[in-house]
């Protein structure tokens, strides 16, 4: 069984956003799954809606770790396990995404392509992206493990480090470091899907220059005429709204009254 | 008079909580006692609060447990005369600041010292003491310890020689969604 898992809480972002990744997901994939959501609003659309502790020592995305444990949501052994943040917005077929085969003791994770040439020279570049995690269900169980043994000091560490600017976050940070570096547990196979299927874009009203940017890069490395303009360049599946001040609801862009219901 | 007593408060732990541990120890442990008391006024906001039962239970036999451990086989005789609690040192032999763990507590009788000495100066103790009330125990009280019974869970498998655990920081594992050996001896109703 294959479990599409995501967490949803807060206001920034509004319930109507979980419902509209997994009607996206389904309507552009023939691979049947079971859609799953932590969250602190119990009507938004889901097979399993589990509730979002407010009293729990884990805070905000870090939910999301949970889903790296073979006991929470009902994992069975064999299950193929991915959790998507809900900023996304599917524009093509993720057949080849939801469906990528995976091993024991692999992540599979997005290709980013759009890390500045500064983050890359200095070596900064994460080889993990956190809007996308597929692994098996289990082999991956050190990453909630080990976070749970001292929550406080993981989920503040990146901010305390100057890493991230807000507190709480770093969450794609842990995983990265947990999967990449931390030589206590057996290597970790890192899968990066193409990057060509992954679209990042701003929202804001006064960031046209910056999406102008992107698909300038977009276009460079992938020998493309466009990334977005009035639509979505066809190989791209997944466009993420990336930032802590970024949502999808509040932009009226055609494509994504489109593909966004 | 054979007194169970838990402590609830704030909003980390739920009615459920409460009504689990009693399933619990009257489906699984085998212990008969007379009444199960629920010690739920906040007078700390922490932990600390747990000493109030010193001061509300001076006589009876008298048997504790923390709202956040699993019993799922017959346990041995806890009841104690002398004022007794667990020591983790034989699986946590890197304790930190204290060895104790007062998530099982028993006495006979009228151990209110333990609260005579807390209350006056609650607030030096709970700064002195700022890590848990365990440390409180280990550096100004005189105790006696259980045998090793009451190990951290294993989310693999049961402790095979123990019927009780205590989940530690694991708290998670009693909230919706969390599956494993432990599910089937939680109370079969809708989870917190």
């Amino acid at each position: 069984m294959l479990k599409i898992c995501t967490v949803y809480f807060g206001d920034k972002y509004t319930p109507d956003y979980v419902g509209k990744l997994f009607r996206s997901i389904r309507r552009n994939s023939s691979i049947q799954f079971e859609s799953i959501c932590i969250s602190d609003d119990p009507n938004v659309e889901a097979d399993i809606v589990l509730p979002y502790n407010r009293n729990s020592p884990v805070k905000l995305h870090w939910h999301k770790l949970k889903f790296f444990s073979p006991n929470y949501a009902y994992q069975k052994e064999g299950d193929d396990i991915i959790v998507m943040d809900i900023d996304q917005v599917i524009t093509g077929n993720v057949d080849d995404l939801i469906g990528h085969p995976v091993e024991e003791d692999e992540l599979i994770t997005y290709g980013v392509w759009w890390n500045s040439d500064e983050i890359v020279e200095q070596g900064l570049a994460l080889e993990t992206n956190g809007g996308f995690y597929k692994f098996k269900s289990g082999s991956l169980a050190f990453v909630w493990d080990d976070f749970i043994r001292n929550p406080e000091y993981w989920q503040t560490k990146w901010y305390k480090d100057d890493v991230v600017h807000f507190k709480y976050y770093g969450e794609q940070n842990y995983v990265n470091w947990k999967v990449v570096w931390d030589e206590r547990n057996k290597p970790t196979k890192i899968t990066k899907t193409p990057s060509e299927w992954i679209a990042k874009y701003h929202g804001a009203k006064d960031d046209y220059f910056k999406n102008v940017k992107l698909n300038q890069k977009y276009c460079k490395l992938h020998d493309a005429d466009y990334m977005i303009l009035d639509d979505v360049n066809t190989n791209i599946k997944v466009v993420h709204f990336l930032g802590p001040k970024e949502t999808i609801h509040e932009h009226n862009f055609k494509w994504i009254e489109d593909n966004w219901k | 008079m054979k007194r169970i007593i838990c402590c609830r408060f704030g909003d980390k732990f739920t009615q459920w909580h409460v009504d689990n541990l009693k399933y619990m120890i009257d489906t699984f442990s085998g212990i008969q006692y007379d009444t199960f008391e629920v010690i739920e006024e906040d007078l700390y906001g922490n932990w600390y609060n747990k000493f109030q039962m010193y001061d509300k239970f001076r006589d009876g036999e008298n048997l504790y447990f923390d709202l956040d451990v699993v019993i799922y086989k017959r346990l041995p005789n806890l009841w104690r005369k002398e004022f007794t609690l667990l020591d983790d040192k034989w699986w946590r032999p890197d304790f930190g600041h204290t060895p104790l763990n007062s998530s099982i507590v028993s006495w006979t009788g009228d151990v209110s010292h333990i609260w005579e000495k807390f209350w006056p100066y609650a607030d030096v103790y709970m700064k002195k003491y700022n890590l848990g009330s365990d440390e409180f125990y280990y550096k100004e009280i005189e105790y006696n310890i259980f045998d090793p019974v009451c190990p951290k869970i294993n989310t693999t498998t049961p402790h095979a020689a123990m019927g009780i655990v205590t989940l530690g920081q694991l708290h998670h594992l009693m909230e919706e969604g969390w599956t494993g050996w432990w599910s089937k001896y939680f109370k079969p109703s809708s989870l917190p």
